[in-house]
Order: structure tokens, then C-alpha cells, then sequence
């Protein structure tokens, strides 16, 4: 009989545990819910730029909006957009993409097919770097609005990186002829870089910057796109004066005092050229800015400093990545840069496992195939690292980096003449690209 | 003539309607690496990570499994807990994957230790299996395919494997849950099962000690402590 009340009353206690739990976890939902992610203050010299104060009007306006009716899509979206913008100018992919996905996630519970929230989600989902998912976003979104220059722009940003370029050339042709812009010469330009053509890179790239208005966060990366043309093609000069112009207009523009440091690194000048990239550091979370410094240690003899900061990109790397986990999103995917990044601590065995992370989700790209086939390169698997650069040239691209790598693969498969060749193209003109690949490149130009 | 629905045809509806429900739904997190490679290869991935999900990293359903084992010194009672505890967290963890229900670990975790504690407790007060046992077992499985899933969701699973691996993860967990089985009824049930200290001697204090670390897991996913 006492058994029979006890287990009434473990069950009754169970059941209230039970509900408490239950009313805990609606409790936390409910402020999650209602949880908008702040403007964080911005540092250095991007606190100085005109638009950051009407950003933080702005934002401040939108929350107020929101607040007064959460049902109203509109200032969501408003909102959604702010805080991508705010990502590519701090550089603060994680916080932002995450605050933007979170109300992309509610406008799309309110509205399953708002255009809006389609292609900002595949542009969260391309800026985590998964382009499977964004593919898959944008096809969904051109069913409701096969008319939107934006969203093939976003279509063809997913089949590069994809690796289906012929499907890339099939969206941007729609995406020029709805609307040629900044946004869409820009990938015109792209895609002729990756056809090996260079001119008409330039040319569209050129075009882009033209349609923009000057000073404005995307006028400016496209400048810097152009600036980065002229270093692959040689001309240095037209390169600094893309940097300088984006500079002025943009004071303390990350991407322009990198592509200096660039500039600076190529006429010798490491001191310069390190100041270069510590300021575009200061100001940006960009990794590169880090592992270029740390190539530029290495050349003036300063390896344990260089090593140092490249075992920081790593751990700083792997905390991002832990960082990017939430329940909204899986994170955003850097194994490629990790695997370069491993590379540079020789750590082979990490950055095999990264790179073939990264082959897995999009055999067909060619920076990918490049990347394990480096890879193997390192490892002394020569035959396995002529395989995958072969995909990697199938484009026929005539990146200076990418020609260097295929040039060393070659020439440890004894295919001498052909590594002379594409060292040939990848040093005409005395292109400006990554400092050591460079250094080691003219080393075996002189061996052939 | 009127046809009688029996609970075994309600229980078979149901697993059918939940399982072809699941069918039509199709997103999951995407594990882009298995969907290059062989059936067999992903099969016996999802078969290994199964298996490791109970031995050695869950303990929390190791130990759902030992204080199942410690009801009865009956082994049909013992199978017939964890074929209830089988086909719940199957039909959970499958509708989770397609994303037909979604729970987030913030309240299926706490839920699970405080399940572990129950049937623990319920040690004490139950000899015997009786039908609602049974169904509690069940309701838990359901509760523990959901913490399944959200593991699981980690890894992901390849788009075009979906059913291999899902049903190898199963089995994992199922030859993991059996191990478990195996190694409690040899060496605790079998040789001491018809002892009179049995109980005393090794059920209640295993149940206690079961149910205390129940206990205090639920106050640390509820981040109480």
C-alpha cells in the first residue's frame, strides 16, 4: 500500500519535473525570441566613417519599429540587411551572419516565401561558405522572382564555388541582361579571371567600379578587386593607384592598405609592407592580414615571430569556427583557408584532413583542387597532386599562384618543359602575389 | 461485420504513419563527405558511430539501459524494455533528421537525466514488469531519439543515403544497447539474479547511485549547478 503512494508520488514529482523543465526552456525561448543582436561599437578607423553614425540611427529606428509591431516583416528585412553590411565592414562574419540568419528565420516563419529572406539567406548561407545550401536557396527564390539581377548574381557566386562554371555563365548572362551593375560586371569579371582572360577582367571589373559610387564599402572591395588585377598582370603601378584612390575615399580601408602592403612587399620593403598589414589588421578580422605578415617575418629572418603569429590564425581559426556553432546555423566552413593555414605550420596531416573536408563538399571547384593538390604536393604524393592540378588548370585560369603550384607539381612528375611554361606565364611581367610561393618560383625558374 | 482495433494494429499504424510521414520531408544537415562514397562505407560509418554513442560516449544511456536490466532478473523483461526503447527512439530520431519535429537539446537533455532517475527510482518501488512500464519505457525512448538526432545533426547525414544511415545508425545503437545487455546479464543477473541479497545487495544501490547521477546531471543541463 506505502509503495503505491510512494510511486503516485515519483510519478506526480516526475510529471512537475518534468513541467518545470519544460516551462524553464519556454521561458529562456521566449527572451531568446524577442532577443535583437546589438549594433556592436566599432574600433579604429572604421568608428570615424561618416556612415557609421546614420548606421546607428538607423538601427536604432528599426528596433524601435520592430518593437512597436513584431509581425512587420519590412523592418526585419531592413534590419536582416544592416547587419550584413556591417559584416563586411568589420569583418565580424560570425556575429553578424548569425544575427541576420536569426531574423531571416522569423520574417520566413511569418512569411514562407519572402523574395527578401530567400536571398538573404543564401547570402548568409554563401557567406558561411555553404554553397550547397545557398544554391538550393536561390532556385527556391527564382520561382517567385525569375527577374531579380541580385539573385543571379547570388547563383553565380553558388555555382563557382560549386565548381559548376558553365551553369556560373548561364546565370550571369540572365543576371547582365536584367541589370549590369557594379554587383554583376564584378562577376563578370571574375568569371573571365577564371577563364584565363585578364583583360577582360580588367576591362569588367573597371566597368564596376565606374557604376559604383565612390567611397561606398562594395565601390571600394571592387576597386581593390581591380588594384589585386594589375598586381596578377603585373602592371604594380595601376595597382598602387587603385589602393591609393580606395584609401581616400575610404580612410583606413583594410583591403586597400593590404593591397599596399602588397605593393610594398613586391618593391622589397618589408618594414613598409608589414606597417601595411598591421593597420589593415587593426581594423578587420581578416586571417590573411595575418599569415601575410607572418610570410614577411619569414623573409626578413624572422622565423620564430612568424611562427608564432601563424599558430595564432590557427587557434584563432578553430575558436571561429566553434564560435559560428548555434542552433540556427552549423557554422561556417574555412577548411580551405585551414588547410592553407595547417600548411603554413607544416602541419601535413591537418591540412590534408581540411582539404579534403573542403574536396568532399565541392570536388569540381578549382581553388579546391588546387589546394589538396597542393596538399599532396607536400606530402610527396606527386602523382596524386598532377591529378588534381590538372582539375584545377581545366579552366584554363592564369592565376600566377596557381600556375607556380602547377609548375612545381610538373616539374617533380618530370615534366620539365611544361613547368618551365607555366613559370614562364605565371612570372611574365613580374607579377605581385603570395611573397614565398614567389621567392621559390624564381628559385626554380633558374633550375630549368 | 465491425473490424476491432487492437493496441498492436493502433501501435503499427502509428510506427507506419510516422515513418512515411518522415518520407516526405527532406532536409537535414548534409554530411557532403558520405555522399561520394560506397553504400557499405557509409553504412558501416553510421553502424560505428551508433555503436560508439552508447559505448563509451553515452553514459547517460548506458546507464538508462543497466537500471532497465535491474528490474527483472528476467530476461524477456529485459528485451521487451529495450524493444519498446528501440522502435521509440527510432521513430524520434528519424522524424528529427527529416526535420518533422524538432526538439532543441535545452529541454531534451534535462528530460533525459530526469527519465534515467525515474526508471532508476522506479527500481525500488516495482517488482515485476507491468504494461505501463513498458509504455514509459517507450514515451523515454521517444525522449532519448531526440537526443540521438541532435548528435547525430552534428555529423550529419549524405542526401543520398539517407535510410542506410540512418538504419545503420540504428543498429549501432542497438548492438551498443545489446553489449550493455549482454555484459549486465552475465555478470550481475545470471550469477546473483536468484540470490535472496540480490536486491538488497545490488539493485537498490545500484538504482540509488543511478538515480543520484540522474539527479545531478539534470541539475547541470538545467545549468542549476
Amino acid at each position: 500500500m506505502n509503495r503505491k503512494y510512494i510511486y503516485t508520488g515519483l510519478v506526480i514529482l516526475f510529471v512537475a519535473a518534468s513541467g518545470l523543465i519544460f516551462f524553464k526552456y519556454l521561458s529562456k525561448k521566449k527572451i531568446e525570441e524577442k532577443k535583437i543582436y546589438a549594433l556592436l561599437p566599432r574600433t579604429n578607423a572604421l568608428a570615424g566613417l561618416v556612415e557609421w553614425k546614420d548606421k546607428q540611427a538607423n538601427f536604432q529606428l528599426l528596433l524601435k519599429t520592430i518593437e512597436k509591431d513584431r509581425s512587420d516583416v519590412k523592418p526585419k528585412l531592413a534590419l536582416a540587411s544592416l547587419y550584413l553590411s556591417e559584416a563586411r565592414v568589420t569583418g565580424n562574419y560570425n556575429y553578424y551572419d548569425n544575427a541576420a540568419l536569426k531574423l531571416v528565420n522569423e520574417i520566413q516563419s511569418i512569411d514562407p516565401k519572402n523574395f527578401d529572406a530567400l536571398t538573404f539567406k543564401a547570402m548568409i548561407f554563401l557567406s558561411q561558405h555553404h554553397f550547397a545550401e545557398a544554391l538550393a536557396v536561390t532556385k527556391e527564390a527564382e520561382t517567385i522572382n525569375p527577374y531579380s539581377a541580385f539573385l543571379y548574381g547570388l547563383m553565380v557566386d553558388a555555382y563557382v564555388e560549386l565548381g559548376n562554371y558553365k551553369e556560373a555563365l548561364v546565370a550571369a548572362d540572365k543576371m547582365i541582361t536584367i541589370r549590369p551593375d557594379l554587383r554583376s560586371y564584378s562577376r563578370i569579371s571574375y568569371l573571365r579571371e577564371i577563364y584565363g582572360d585578364y583583360s577582360g577582367a580588367i576591362e569588367a571589373m573597371q566597368l564596376a567600379v565606374d557604376a559604383g559610387s565612390p567611397g561606398d564599402e562594395t565601390t571600394e572591395w571592387t576597386r581593390v578587386q581591380l588594384g589585386k588585377l594589375n598586381e596578377f598582370t603585373g602592371n604594380l603601378k595601376n595597382a598602387e593607384f587603385n589602393y591609393a584612390v580606395a584609401l581616400s575615399n575610404r580612410p583606413g580601408y583594410a583591403y586597400a592598405n593590404a593591397g599596399l602592403g602588397r605593393i610594398a612587399a613586391a618593391k622589397k620593403d618589408y618594414a613598409q609592407a608589414i606597417s601595411y598589414y598591421q593597420a589593415a589588421d587593426s581594423v578587420l578580422k581578416d586571417y590573411s592580414f595575418k599569415e601575410a605578415i607572418a610570410a614577411l617575418y619569414i623573409v626578413t629572418g624572422k622565423e620564430k615571430i612568424a611562427q608564432t603569429l601563424n599558430n595564432e590564425v590557427i587557434v584563432m581559426m578553430e575558436d571561429a569556427f566553434k564560435q559560428s556553432k548555434t542552433y540556427d546555423t552549423i557554422g561556417h566552413y574555412a577548411d580551405r583557408e585551414m588547410s592553407y593555414a595547417y600548411l603554413h605550420v607544416n602541419k601535413i596531416d591537418k591540412a590534408f584532413e581540411h582539404a579534403l573536408m573542403e574536396y568532399d563538399r565541392r570536388p569540381a571547384n578549382i581553388d579546391v583542387n588546387e589546394n589538396l593538390a597542393w596538399v599532396y604536393y607536400k606530402q610527396g604524393q606527386f602523382e596524386l597532386a598532377l591529378k588534381y592540378i590538372e582539375i584545377a588548370l581545366s579552366t584554363k585560369s592564369k592565376n600566377p599562384e596557381l600556375l607556380c603550384r602547377a609548375a612545381f607539381i610538373y616539374s617533380k612528375n618530370n615534366q620539365q618543359a611544361k613547368a618551365k611554361e607555366y613559370l614562364q606565364i605565371a612570372l611574365k611581367n613580374n607579377p605581385s602575389f603570395s611573397i614565398l610561393l614567389k621567392l621559390e618560383a624564381e628559385q626554380l625558374f633558374k633550375t630549368l | 461485420m465491425e473490424k476491432k482495433i487492437t493496441p498492436l494494429k493502433a501501435f503499427l499504424f502509428f510506427t507506419a504513419f510516422f515513418i512515411l510521414a518522415s518520407l516526405a520531408a527532406s532536409a537535414h544537415t548534409i554530411n557532403y563527405a558520405l555522399e561520394n562514397k560506397p553504400t557499405h562505407d557509409v553504412a558501416w560509418f553510421y553502424l560505428k558511430l551508433g555503436f560508439a554513442h552508447i559505448i563509451p560516449d553515452g553514459l547517460d544511456h548506458i546507464l538508462f539501459i543497466v537500471a532497465l536490466c535491474l528490474l527483472s532478473t528476467k530476461i524477456k523483461t529485459i528485451i521487451w524494455q529495450a524493444t519498446a526503447f528501440t522502435i521509440a527512439h527510432t521513430i524520434t530520431l528519424a522524424l528529427s533528421m527529416k526535420n518533422i519535429i524538432a526538439a532543441p537539446p535545452d529541454l531534451v537533455e534535462p528530460i533525459i537525466a530526469l527519465s534515467i532517475c525515474f526508471v532508476a527510482l522506479e527500481n525500488l518501488l516495482v517488482t515485476g514488469l507491468k504494461i505501463w512500464r513498458v509504455v514509459l519505457v517507450f514515451l523515454f525512448g521517444l525522449i532519448h531519439g531526440m537526443g540521438f538526432a541532435s548528435s547525430l545533426n552534428e555529423i550529419g547525414l549524405p542526401r543520398n543515403q539517407f535510410f542506410t544511415s540512418i538504419i545503420s545508425f540504428n543498429a549501432g545503437v542497438e548492438l551498443g544497447q545489446m553489449a550493455i545487455i549482454v555484459l549486465i546479464f552475465s555478470t550481475l543477473v545470471y550469477f546473483f539474479g536468484k540470490k535472496p541479497w540480490y536486491n538488497k545487495v545490488i539493485v537498490y544501490p545500484l538504482s540509488i547511485l543511478i538515480a543520484l547521477i540522474a539527479i545531478y546531471w539534470t541539475l547541470q543541463r538545467l545549468s542549476i549547478i
